[in-house]
C-alpha cells in the first residue's frame, strides 16, 4: 500500500477509535510506547490508556485537516504529522492541535504507535 | 546530556541558523534527509537548503512557544516536536507553525536531520 494512503488510513482509525472508543486506543500502543500530552509524558500502553481515557471529557470529534508522513529510515517505520480541529460536546468552539506518531508494524502486518507527541495549537 | 537539553539546543540552534543564514543548514541535513514542507516533498541536503533559500522573504524571525522531544529506540535517534511562531520582516503579525524533526546522531558526536515536516497553523 503506497505510504501516504496508509498514513491516512491509520490517521483515519486512530480519531474513529479515539471518538468512538477510547478505551479500543490499548491495541494501537505497546510497552514502550510513549505518549508526551500537552507536556506530560507517559509510558506504556496501560499508562497512555489511562491518561486519554481520564481527560476531563466525555465526547469528543477530531476532525483532519493535514496529514504527512514520512518513512522514519529503520525498518519499515512510518512518521505521521496530523494537523486538525478538537471539537468537545458542550463547548462552542473547537479546539486546533497537532500530533505527530511514529509508527511500528508489527508482525501482524499492521502498526503500533511507539512515539507520540500531541499539542493544542493556541491562538 | 539529558535529553530535553539536546532537543533544546538543537531546536535554539537550528531557528537560529535558520534566522541568520540560511545556507548554514546545509550542515545540519545529509543526502538521505527528507524534508515536508506545507505538503511540498523534498528529499537531500542540497535541494533541502535550496527550498528554504529560495522561500518569498529575506528576514525572518522564529521564536518558540513548545518543544518536546522522545527517544526513538528503533532508530537510536530523537523526535523533536516544536511549535511557535514565525514573524516575517514585511508582515504585521506573526504566523503559527508546528514542525517535528527525526534526528540522528553523527559519529562526531552530534545529530543531523533524517526526517524535517514543518507546517502553518491558521486560526
Amino acid at each position: 500500500m503506497d505510504p501516504d494512503a496508509l498514513a491516512k488510513a491509520f490517521v483515519e482509525h486512530y480519531y474513529s477509535t479515539f471518538d468512538a472508543n477510547r478505551g479500543g486506543l490499548a491495541s494501537l500502543y505497546q510497552d514502550g510506547s510513549m505518549l508526551s500530552f500537552e507536556g506530560q509524558k507517559i509510558q506504556g500502553s496501560q499508562n497512555i490508556v489511562a491518561k486519554l481515557t481520564s481527560l476531563p471529557f466525555q465526547q469528543c470529534q477530531h476532525s483532519i485537516t493535514t496529514v504527512d508522513c514520512q518513512p522514519s529510515g529503520v525498518n519499515g517505520g512510518m512518521l505521521v504529522f496530523v494537523s486538525g480541529n478538537l471539537q468537545l460536546a458542550g463547548e462552542q468552539h473547537a479546539l486546533k492541535f497537532s500530533q505527530m506518531f511514529h509508527l511500528i508494524p508489527t508482525p501482524q502486518g499492521s502498526y503500533y504507535v511507539l512515539n507520540d507527541i500531541f499539542r493544542l495549537n493556541y491562538a | 546530556m539529558d535529553p530535553d537539553a539536546l532537543a533544546k539546543a538543537f531546536v535554539e540552534h537550528y531557528y537560529t541558523t535558520f534566522d541568520n543564514n540560511r545556507a548554514g543548514l546545509a550542515s545540519l541535513y545529509q543526502d538521505g534527509s527528507m524534508l515536508t514542507f506545507e505538503g511540498e516533498k523534498i528529499q537531500g541536503a542540497p535541494n533541502i537548503v535550496s527550498k528554504l533559500t529560495s522561500l518569498p522573504f529575506n528576514q525572518c524571525h522564529h521564536s518558540i512557544t513548545t518543544v518536546d522531544s522522545q527517544p526513538s529506540p528503533a532508530t537510536n535517534g530523537m523526535l523533536v516536536f516544536v511549535s511557535g511562531n514565525l514573524q516575517l520582516a514585511s508582515e504585521q503579525h506573526a504566523l503559527r507553525f508546528s514542525q517535528m524533526f527525526h534526528l540522528l546522531p553523527t559519529p562526531q558526536g552530534s545529530y543531523y536531520v533524517l526526517n524535517d515536516i514543518f507546517r502553518l497553523n491558521y486560526a
